[in-house]
C-alpha cells in the first residue's frame, strides 16, 4: 500500500522540493526517481538515511570547496551502464571505450576528493578501487580524458603502424623523386596530390605532357585534362603492401578492443556498484545542500504517532515571499491522534498551515530534512490532503462532487496511523447540510487512530469534546487605524499585500467554547467592497437573519 | 612563405563560404588542407553543419571526404567516428549535439579520410573553436555556409575564404562581376568609432530605422524600409547625416529617395549580408553618390575559383584567373584545380 497519492505529493510541496534538488549525475537522477518512503517500523532505516545526510551536510559545511569540486565532477557524467553491460561478449567501440575510461577517471577523482575531505563517510559512499582497469585502458598512465587505440596497447600494433608510416613515407618519397625529375626535365610542377591539369587549348603543352612516360591522363573534359603519376612496379608493390598492412592493423585493433571489453566485463559488477554509489552520493549531497540553503533540520523520529512543528515554514510559500523580499511568519503546531481544527480569519493562512503539516510529515518519510526550528515526527501509514483544485472542475465535476469522490477515497484507504489533512470540506454546498456533514465526519474521525487536521469556517465544528481548536491569530493584534490609513491610498494589489503584512499567521490553542472571531466582513471591506453592502450585512447579522 | 603560413599569422579562424551551391567549397577546403600539409601548419577542421558527405545532399554531385594528416584537430560527431578511415584520438566529448550524435574533438593519429561536422549554433561553434585552438590547432578552417545567402553573421570567424566558380554563370564576365561585387560589399568600410556609432549601437536592439542628425538621434517607428521608401524620403532632411537600417537594403528601399539626398546622407547597415542589390544597379547608385557603411564588415582572406560547373561546362583556367585577379581588389586568388597563389596576402 502506498503512503500517498500523486495529488498529495504535489499539494504538500514534496514535488516542488524534489524538483529544486540539484541532482547532477544520471545515477543520482535514477536514485531520486526510484525513491520510496520509509513506513512505520522502518524508523531505523530512516535514522540511517538521516545520519548519511548529516555526514554530507557536515562535509558541505566544513569543506565547501570539496563539495563544489564534487559537483563539478558529477556535472558531465554519462550513463554508461548500457555500455558496461554490452561489454559481455562484444568488442566495444572506441567511443564506448573512451566513455568507460572517462568514467574510471571520474571515479578516481571522486575517491581523491572524498579522501581529501577527511570526512568520516558511510560505506555506501566509498567507491571500490578500479585503478587496475584504468591502467589497462590508459597504458601510458597519463590519466588524460582522451582515448585512442594507442600503439602502446600491443607491440604488434605499434610495429604494424610503424611499418605503415614507413611505407607511406617511402611511397611519398618515390613520388616526390618522380615529381622532381619531371620538374627538372620538363619544367612542370605537379600539385601536392601529384597531378597536373592543363588546358586543351594549349595543344603544345598537352602534347609534351602526353609524352612524359611517368604521367598518365586521367579526368578529362572538352576544355582540360588532368594527368596523374603512373604507377610503377615499385609503387604498385608498395600499395599492395599497404593494403595488407591496413587489414592487419584493423584486425589487431579489433583484438585489442575485444581484450579491453573483456577486462571491462570482468570488472562490471564493481563498476555498476560504483555507479550506484555515485548515485547515492550525488543525491544525498544534493539533499544536504538543499537542506543547508533552506535551513532545514533533522526531524526527531518518535514511535508514537504524532507531529510537532516548531516554527515551520512552507517552502513553496517561503520561496514566493523571498522573491518579493518578504519574511515568512513561521507557524508552530502539535498534533496527535484525534481531530484538530484550524479556524480563524480569511486570508489567515489556514490552508498553508495545513499544507505545512503535510510537507513536514511527507519530507520526513521520504528521508529529507524539514523546514522547521525543531520537529518531532511519528511515521504515518497513510497521508492524504483533501484540497479543492481546479483540475476536478475541468473534468466537469462540481467542486462538491469531486470533494466527495476524494473523501470516499480517504475513508476507504485510511488505516491505523493515518494523517488526514482536510481543507474546508463541504463549503461548496448549502451551509445547513454542509455543517451537518462536517460534524458527522469529525465524529467519525475522532474515534479512529488518525491524526486529522481540518480547516473550517463552521464554528460549531471546532467545539466539542475531544476536538482541539487551533486558531489563527489573524488581525486581532493589528493596529486597525494604521491599517485603514494605509489601505486608503492603495490599489488592488497593494491592498492584499497590506493585509498580509498585518496578518499574524501563528496559531494558538483556543479554549473550548471560545468564540471564533469573525473577520470576513472586515476583510471584504478592506478589499474595497462597497460600504452599502458591508453595512447591510452587519445589520443582517445583528438581526439574526441569515 | 606559403599561403597558409601567411593566413595563420593574420587569422585564427577562417570560414570557407561558397558564392553559390557547387562553387567548389569542398574542393577549396581540400586544397587548403593539402597546402597546410606541405607547409606543416597544424589545422583545426570543423564545419557549421554536417559536411564532407560523399555526395552533396542537395544536388547529388560528387563531394569527396576530406583527407587529414596526422596531428590535425577535427570535430567529428559520434555516429561518424566509426566511419572515419583515419585514426582519431578522442580528446574531448563536447556538449554540443547534432542529429549525428554529440560532437567530439579529435586529433588525427593516423592520416586518412574523415567526415566532419560541427555545432549548428554560432555561439557553440565559437566556443568549440577556442577549445580546438587550446588543443594545439594553429589555424581553424570552417567548412561554412553552402552558399553566401545563408551566412549567419560576420562573427562566426575572423575572415572568410570565398569560393566562386563557373557555376555562377556561363559567362566569365558575369562570374567575375558578381564575385567582385560581393567582395566589394563584404569589405565595405566600417563606420568609425564616434558619437554617431555609439548612438546607433546603444539603440540597435530596438531594431528600428534611425536617423542621426548631428548629435541627435531620431528613431522611426519602422523596422524595415521595404515599401516605406516614400516615408524615408520625407524623414531625411538637410540635417540628416546618417540613416541606419536594421533589416535588408533592397532596391525598393532606396528607389523613392530623392537623388539629391543620396549625396548628403550616408546609409549605415549592421553588416554587409543585409545588402540585396545587384552589381549593375550598385554601380549606378555609387556614381550618384550613394554611400554605405557598416557596423561590422567581413574580411575576405582569399578567393578560390573553380573553372568547372557541375552542369558540364568549364572556363579557360588562365582566362578566369586573370580576369578574377584584375577585379578582386587585391584579394589573393587561387585556382583550386591548378593550384598556385597569384597574389600575395595583404
Amino acid at each position: 500500500m502506498r503512503l500517498s497519492n500523486v495529488k498529495t505529493r504535489g499539494e504538500t510541496g514534496l514535488d516542488h522540493v524534489m524538483q529544486s534538488i540539484n541532482v547532477l549525475t544520471p545515477f543520482g537522477k535514477k536514485r531520486m526517481k526510484e525513491i520510496k518512503p520509509f513506513m512505520p517500523g522502518e524508523e531505523e532505516g530512516l535514522s540511517e538515511e538521516f545520519r548519511k545526510l548529516e555526514e554530507l551536510l557536515l562535509l558541505a559545511e566544513n569543506k565547501p570547496q570539496i563539495a563544489e569540486e564534487l559537483a563539478e565532477t558529477f556535472m558531465d557524467m554519462k550513463d554508461v551502464s548500457f555500455t558496461i553491460e554490452r561489454s559481455k561478449g562484444n568488442a566495444l567501440s572506441v567511443v564506448e571505450l573512451f566513455e568507460v575510461k572517462s568514467l574510471l577517471l571520474k571515479m578516481k577523482r571522486i575517491t581523491e576528493l572524498l579522501v581529501a575531505s577527511e570526512s568520516k563517510l558511510s560505506e555506501e559512499f566509498l567507491l571500490t578501487d578500479t585503478g587496475s582497469l584504468l591502467d589497462t585502458l590508459d597504458p601510458r598512465r597519463d590519466r588524460m580524458y582522451t582515448f585512442y587505440i594507442y600503439d602502446d596497447f600491443s607491440e604488434t600494433l605499434g610495429e604494424l603502424r610503424k611499418r605503415k608510416r614507413e611505407i607511406e613515407i617511402r611511397l611519398r618519397k618515390i613520388q616526390k623523386e618522380i615529381k622532381l625529375e619531371i620538374d627538372r626535365h620538363y619544367g612542370i610542377t605537379l600539385t601536392p596530390k601529384f597531378d597536373y591539369t592543363v588546358s586543351k587549348s594549349n595543344k603544345e603543352l598537352v602534347k609534351i605532357i602526353k609524352e612524359i612516360p611517368e604521367l598518365v591522363a586521367g579526368d578529362e573534359d572538352y576544355l582540360s585534362v588532368t594527368f596523374h603519376l603512373k604507377g610503377t612496379e615499385e609503387t604498385d608493390a608498395v600499395n599492395l603492401e599497404m593494403d595488407q598492412l591496413n587489414e592487419r592493423i584493423e584486425e589487431e585493433e579489433l583484438i585489442i578492443r575485444e581484450k579491453l571489453s573483456e577486462e571491462i566485463f570482468r570488472t562490471s559488477p564493481i563498476l555498476l556498484e560504483n555507479c550506484s554509489k555515485i548515485g547515492a552520493l550525488d543525491f544525498t549531497l544534493a539533499k544536504a545542500v538543499y537542506a543547508k540553503q533552506h535551513s532545514c533540520i533533522k526531524p526527531e523520529l518518535v514511535r508514537d504517532h504524532l507531529i510537532e512543528i516548531e516554527d515551520g515554514r512552507h517552502l513553496v510559500v517561503e520561496e514566493i515571499l523571498n522573491a518579493k523580499k518578504k519574511d515568512y511568519c513561521p507557524v508552530s503546531i502539535k498534533l496527535f491522534d484525534g481531530v484538530t481544527c484550524i479556524t480563524g480569519a480569511n486570508m489567515g493562512g489556514k490552508t498553508v498551515s495545513l499544507k505545512l503539516v503535510g510537507l513536514v510529515a511527507i519530507l520526513t518519510q521520504y528521508g529529507f530534512f524539514v523546514p522547521c526550528k525543531t520537529a518531532k515526527v511519528g511515521l504515518s501509514n497513510y497521508i492524504h490532503i483533501l484540497i479543492g483544485d481546479s483540475q476536478s472542475v475541468q473534468r466537469g465535476l462540481s467542486s462538491f462532487g469531486s470533494e466527495m469522490e476524494e473523501l470516499k477515497e480517504i475513508l476507504d484507504n485510511s488505516k491505523d496511523r493515518s494523517l488526514l489533512l482536510i481543507d474546508e470540506i463541504a463549503s461548496g454546498t448549502n451551509p445547513v447540510e454542509g455543517l451537518a456533514l462536517t460534524k458527522s465526519l469529525v465524529a467519525y474521525l475522532k474515534a479512529r487512530p488518525y491524526i486529522s487536521l481540518i480547516t473550517t469556517h463552521f464554528d460549531s465544528v471546532a467545539v466539542g469534546e475531544d476536538i482541539r481548536n487551533m486558531q489563527v491569530r489573524g488581525l486581532e493584534q493589528a493596529d486597525f487605524q494604521k491599517l485603514e490609513k494605509e489601505l486608503r491610498y492603495a490599489n488592488r494589489r497593494e491592498r492584499i499585500e497590506i493585509i498580509q503584512k498585518y496578518m499574524d499567521y501563528r496559531l494558538y490553542q483556543a479554549d473550548n467554547g471560545e468564540e471564533i472571531p469573525k473577520d470576513a466582513l472586515n476583510i471584504a471591506k478592506m478589499l474595497g467592497i462597497y460600504d452599502e453592502i458591508i453595512e447591510n450585512a452587519k445589520r443582517y447579522l445583528k438581526d439574526g437573519h441569515s | 612563405m606559403g599561403l597558409l603560413s601567411q593566413l595563420k599569422q593574420k587569422y585564427k579562424t577562417l570560414s570557407i563560404v561558397g558564392m553559390a551551391k557547387n562553387a567548389g567549397k569542398t574542393t577549396a577546403l581540400n586544397y587548403l588542407i593539402e597546402e597546410a600539409m606541405d607547409e606543416g601548419v597544424v589545422l583545426g577542421i570543423t564545419s557549421t553543419g554536417r559536411d564532407g558527405e560523399s555526395t552533396d545532399l542537395v544536388t547529388g554531385t560528387d563531394k569527396p571526404r576530406v583527407f587529414l594528416d596526422a596531428g590535425t584537430i577535427v570535430s567529428v560527431p559520434v555516429k561518424l567516428y566509426e566511419l572515419a578511415d583515419a585514426g582519431l584520438e578522442i580528446l574531448s566529448m563536447t556538449n554540443y549535439s547534432t542529429a549525428l550524435g554529440q560532437i567530439m574533438i579529435c586529433r588525427v593519429a593516423e592520416s586518412g579520410y574523415v567526415q566532419i561536422a560541427g555545432p549548428v549554433n554560432t555561439r557553440d561553434h565559437k566556443k568549440m573553436c577556442e577549445e580546438m585552438l587550446a588543443f594545439g590547432a594553429e589555424l581553424i578552417l570552417i567548412d561554412g555556409a553552402i552558399d553566401r545567402k545563408s551566412i549567419a553573421a560576420p562573427d562566426t570567424s575572423d575572415a572568410i575564404i570565398l569560393a566562386t566558380g563557373a557555376v555562377l554563370s556561363r559567362s566569365i564576365k558575369k562570374v567575375v562581376e558578381e564575385t567582385a561585387h560581393i567582395v566589394g560589399l563584404y569589405q565595405l568600410p566600417v563606420l568609425e568609432d564616434g558619437d554617431a556609432k555609439s548612438l546607433i549601437i546603444k539603440n540597435q536592439d530596438k531594431e528600428k530605422i534611425m536617423l542621426v542628425k548631428g548629435s541627435r538621434l531620431v528613431v522611426l517607428d519602422l523596422k524595415t524600409g521595404l515599401a516605406a521608401g516614400k516615408y524615408l524620403d520625407e524623414a531625411i532632411d538637410e540635417e540628416t547625416d546618417y540613416i541606419y537600417i536594421p533589416g535588408a537594403l533592397t532596391k525598393s528601399v532606396i528607389s523613392e529617395i530623392h537623388p539629391s539626398k543620396m549625396k548628403t546622407v550616408e546609409f549605415i547597415l549592421k553588416d554587409p549580408t543585409k545588402i540585396f542589390i545587384e552589381a549593375s544597379l550598385w554601380q549606378q547608385l555609387r556614381k550618384k553618390g550613394f554611400t554605405v557603411r557598416v557596423l561590422e564588415n567581413i574580411k575576405v582572406a582569399a578567393l578560390t575559383v573553380n573553372p568547372y560547373s557541375p552542369s558540364g561546362y568549364a572556363f579557360e583556367h588562365e582566362l578566369l584567373l586573370r580576369e578574377m585577379r584584375n577585379a578582386a581588389l587585391g584579394v589573393p586568388v587561387i585556382d583550386v584545380k591548378l593550384g598556385g597563389v597569384f597574389y600575395e596576402v595583404i
